[in-house]
C-alpha cells in the first residue's frame, strides 16, 4: 500500500505522458492498432485486478461484460441512441448483468466459482449466436466513435484514458477500507466475516466496478473494428487473456496489469512477425516460465523479494513469552 | 441481565449431535471458560454464537436480542469478536494491517484505523512486530494477533477458541495474563480450552464442562474439577472411583 507521491507519482505521470505522445512517433496504422490493443488490455487487466487480484476471485468469465459492452453499443445505436450515450448505457447494462451473475457465482468458492464464471460467459455467447436481435452468428455492425485520418490515434488515446482512469480506481481501492476488505476476503473469508465484513456484498461491489470498465473496453473494441460476431467478442480467449496478462504482471498490484499487457501483447506481436505460426508456442512457453518462477507475477515476485528481506526477528517474537501480568 | 444466553441449543451434523441442548449464560464483564475433551463440542458452540453455524433447536440471545439466525458478519457487527482455533492470519498482510481490518468496523479512515490498531498492539505487547508480515510469525504471536484483530472491532464479548493450545507453559501464562485484563476494555470473555487447566484455574470466573456435546457441570473452577462426572469424562470411569 504505497502512496502515490515522490518518484512513484512522477513515474506514473511520465508513463502517461509518454503513452500519450507515442502516436506522434508511430504514423503507421498497424503499429497504432497494436498500441491500441495493449492500452485496451491494460485497462481490462486493471478492471479484472479488482476482482481477480485484490479480492482474489479468479474469474474466467469477464468476456461476458466485454461482450455485453460490445453488443450493447451496437444495439443501442441501432435504436438511434447517440453513440457515446450508448457506450455508457451498454456499460450500465453490463453492471446489471454483473449484479445478477455475481449474486449467483459468488456463492461458490475456488474452482467452482471459476467454472461458473466460464459457464455464464458461454451462456451469453450461445444466446448471442442464436437470437435474431443480435444478428445470430453473422453478428452486427457497430458505429465508429471516431472517424477521419487520426482514427487509430484517437482510439489509442481513448484506451489510454480508460486505462489511466482504471489505474486511479485501482489506486484508490488499494489505499481505502474497501481495498483492505477485498484483501481480507482474498486471504481468508472466515476471518473477514469474523471482523464484520459482508464478504458477498463486497465481492459484488468489486465486480460491478470491474464489469462496468470491462464493458467500456468491449464497446471501444467493437467500435474500433466496426463489426462484431459472438465468436469474437464472447470468446473465452479474451477472458483468459485478461486473466493471464494480470497474473503475469502481478495480480493485486498496481503496475502489474499494465506491465503484463505491454510484455505479453508486445512479445506476441514481435514473435508473430519473427516466427510466423510458432509465435503461439513462444507465448505459451513464456507463460509457463513465469508461472514456474514467478507465481505471484513479475511485480508481485519483486515485492515478495523485498518483503522477504524483512524476516521476523526470532528474539522479538520470543519476547512474547515474557510480560503478561 | 446476562450479556449472552444460550437456551437449550442443539446442533446436529447428519446423524451426529455435536451440541445437545446446552444452556448457559454469561454476565457482562465475566470470564467463562468452556472446557471439555477433544470433540466435546466447544468449537461448535463458538461457531453457533458467532453465526458461522445456526442452531437446529433452541435460541441464542445477545444483549437480550435473538441472534440465532444472524450471519457471521452481522454477529460481529453486533459486538461478538472471535478468534479461531486454527489461527487464520491474513498471511500476506502485515501485523498492523491485520489489526487495522478489525478497526475498520468503526471507521473508514485508514489513518484512524492505524492509530486504533497501534493502541491494541501496545496492549498485547507486540508493537515491535507491527511491520512484519503475518506469514512466518511464531504461534505465540499469531495467537495474540487473533486477539488483537478481534479486540480492534471493539466487541462487547470475545470468543477465544483454544487460545493457548500449542503454546509453551510460559507463553500460555503470559497470554492468560492479558486475557484476564480484557474486561478492562469492556469485554466479556468466553474461552474454550481442552486441558490447559493452569490457565483456566488462573483466570476463569466460572467454568462450563462439556462432554459429547452436553453440559455435564458448571461452577467455580476449584469445585468443578473435583466433580466425579468431570473426572470420568477426562480420564475414564476407573478414575471416577478414585475421586471419591
Amino acid at each position: 500500500m504505497n502512496s502515490l507521491r515522490g518518484w512513484r507519482l512522477w513515474t506514473v505521470l511520465g508513463f502517461l505522458v509518454a503513452s500519450a505522445g507515442l502516436p506522434a512517433l508511430t504514423p503507421n496504422d498497424y503499429l497504432l492498432q497494436v498500441l491500441f490493443r495493449i492500452a485496451l488490455f491494460a485497462a481490462l487487466g486493471l478492471a479484472w485486478n479488482l476482482v481477480g487480484g485484490y479480492a482474489g476471485q479468479l474469474s474466467l468469465g469477464h468476456v461476458a461484460y466485454f461482450g455485453v459492452g460490445a453488443y450493447g453499443l451496437a444495439l443501442f445505436t441501432a435504436h438511434s441512441v447517440p453513440k457515446w450515450i450508448s457506450v455508457f448505457l451498454a456499460a450500465s447494462v453490463a453492471a446489471l448483468f454483473a449484479a445478477v451473475i455475481g449474486s449467483i457465482v459468488f456463492r461458490l468458492r475456488g474452482p467452482y466459482f471459476t467454472l461458473s464464471t466460464i459457464a455464464f460467459a458461454e451462456v451469453l455467447r450461445l444466446t448471442a449466436t442464436n437470437l435474431n436481435i443480435t444478428g445470430g452468428a453473422i453478428g452486427l455492425t457497430t458505429p465508429a466513435l471516431f472517424t477521419g485520418s487520426s482514427f487509430w490515434t484517437l482510439f489509442y488515446l481513448s484506451a489510454v484514458i480508460l486505462a489511466f482512469i482504471t489505474f486511479l480506481v485501482n489506486y484508490w481501492v488499494s489505499r481505502s477500507r474497501f481495498g483492505y476488505y477485498l484483501l481480507a476476503i482474498r486471504e481468508d473469508e472466515d476471518t473477514a466475516s469474523a471482523v464484520g465484513i459482508d464478504t458477498a456484498g463486497y465481492k459484488l461491489r468489486a465486480l460491478l466496478i470491474s464489469a462496468f470498465v470491462t464493458a467500456l473496453g468491449g464497446a471501444l473494441y467493437a467500435s474500433a473494428f466496426q463489426f462484431i460476431v459472438p465468436d469474437n467478442v464472447f470468446t473465452i480467449d479474451i477472458s483468459v487473456q485478461i486473466a493471464i496478462i494480470t497474473m503475469l504482471g502481478g495480480a493485486g498490484t498496481l503496475p502489474g496489469p499494465v506491465l503484463g499487457s505491454v510484455l505479453l501483447l508486445g512479445a506476441s506481436e514481435m514473435f508473430k512477425s519473427q516466427f510466423k505460426e510458432s509465435h503461439l508456442l513462444i507465448y505459451g512457453l513464456l507463460i509457463v516460465v513465469v508461472v514456474l518462477f514467478l507465481p505471484e507475477g513479475i511485480v508481485g515476485g519483486f515485492e515478495q523479494r523485498l518483503r522477504n528481506r524483512k524476516k521476523t526477528p526470532v528474539d522479538a517474537a520470543k519476547a512474547l513469552a515474557l510480560g503478561g501480568d | 441481565m446476562p450479556i449472552l444466553e444460550l437456551d437449550n441449543v442443539t446442533k446436529r451434523f447428519g446423524g451426529l449431535t455435536a451440541v445437545k441442548s446446552v444452556t448457559f449464560a454469561l454476565q457482562a464483564g465475566e470470564i467463562v471458560f468452556i472446557i471439555g475433551p477433544n470433540g466435546a463440542g466447544k468449537t461448535s458452540i463458538f461457531n453457533l454464537i458467532s453465526g458461522f453455524l445456526h442452531p437446529d433447536e433452541g435460541s441464542i440471545r445477545f444483549q437480550g436480542k435473538d441472534i440465532s439466525k444472524l450471519p457471521a458478519y452481522q454477529a460481529a457487527r453486533r459486538g461478538i469478536g472471535r478468534t479461531f482455533q486454527i489461527v487464520k492470519p491474513l498471511a500476506s498482510l502485515s501485523v498492523l494491517e491485520n489489526v487495522m481490518l478489525g478497526a475498520f468496523m468503526h471507521t473508514s479512515s485508514t489513518r484512524k484505523a492505524e492509530q486504533e490498531a497501534k493502541k491494541i498492539l501496545a496492549f498485547l505487547q507486540m508493537p515491535h512486530l507491527e511491520n512484519f508480515p503475518a506469514r512466518g510469525l511464531p504461534l505465540a504471536a499469531l495467537k495474540r494477533l487473533e486477539i488483537a484483530r478481534a479486540l480492534a472491532t471493539m466487541p462487547k464479548m470475545i470468543l477465544l477458541d483454544e487460545v493457548v493450545s500449542g503454546l509453551t507453559t510460559s507463553e500460555a501464562l503470559a497470554l492468560a495474563g492479558l486475557v484476564k485484563r480484557l474486561p478492562e476494555w469492556g469485554v466479556s470473555v468466553v474461552g474454550g480450552v481442552e486441558h490447559v487447566m493452569q490457565v483456566v484455574m488462573k483466570i476463569a470466573h466460572r467454568i462450563v464442562v462439556l462432554d459429547h456435546g452436553a453440559k455435564i457441570a458448571e461452577g467455580q473452577p476449584e469445585e468443578v474439577v473435583k466433580e466425579p462426572g468431570v473426572i470420568e469424562a477426562y480420564l475414564g470411569p476407573r478414575y471416577k472411583e478414585l475421586a471419591r
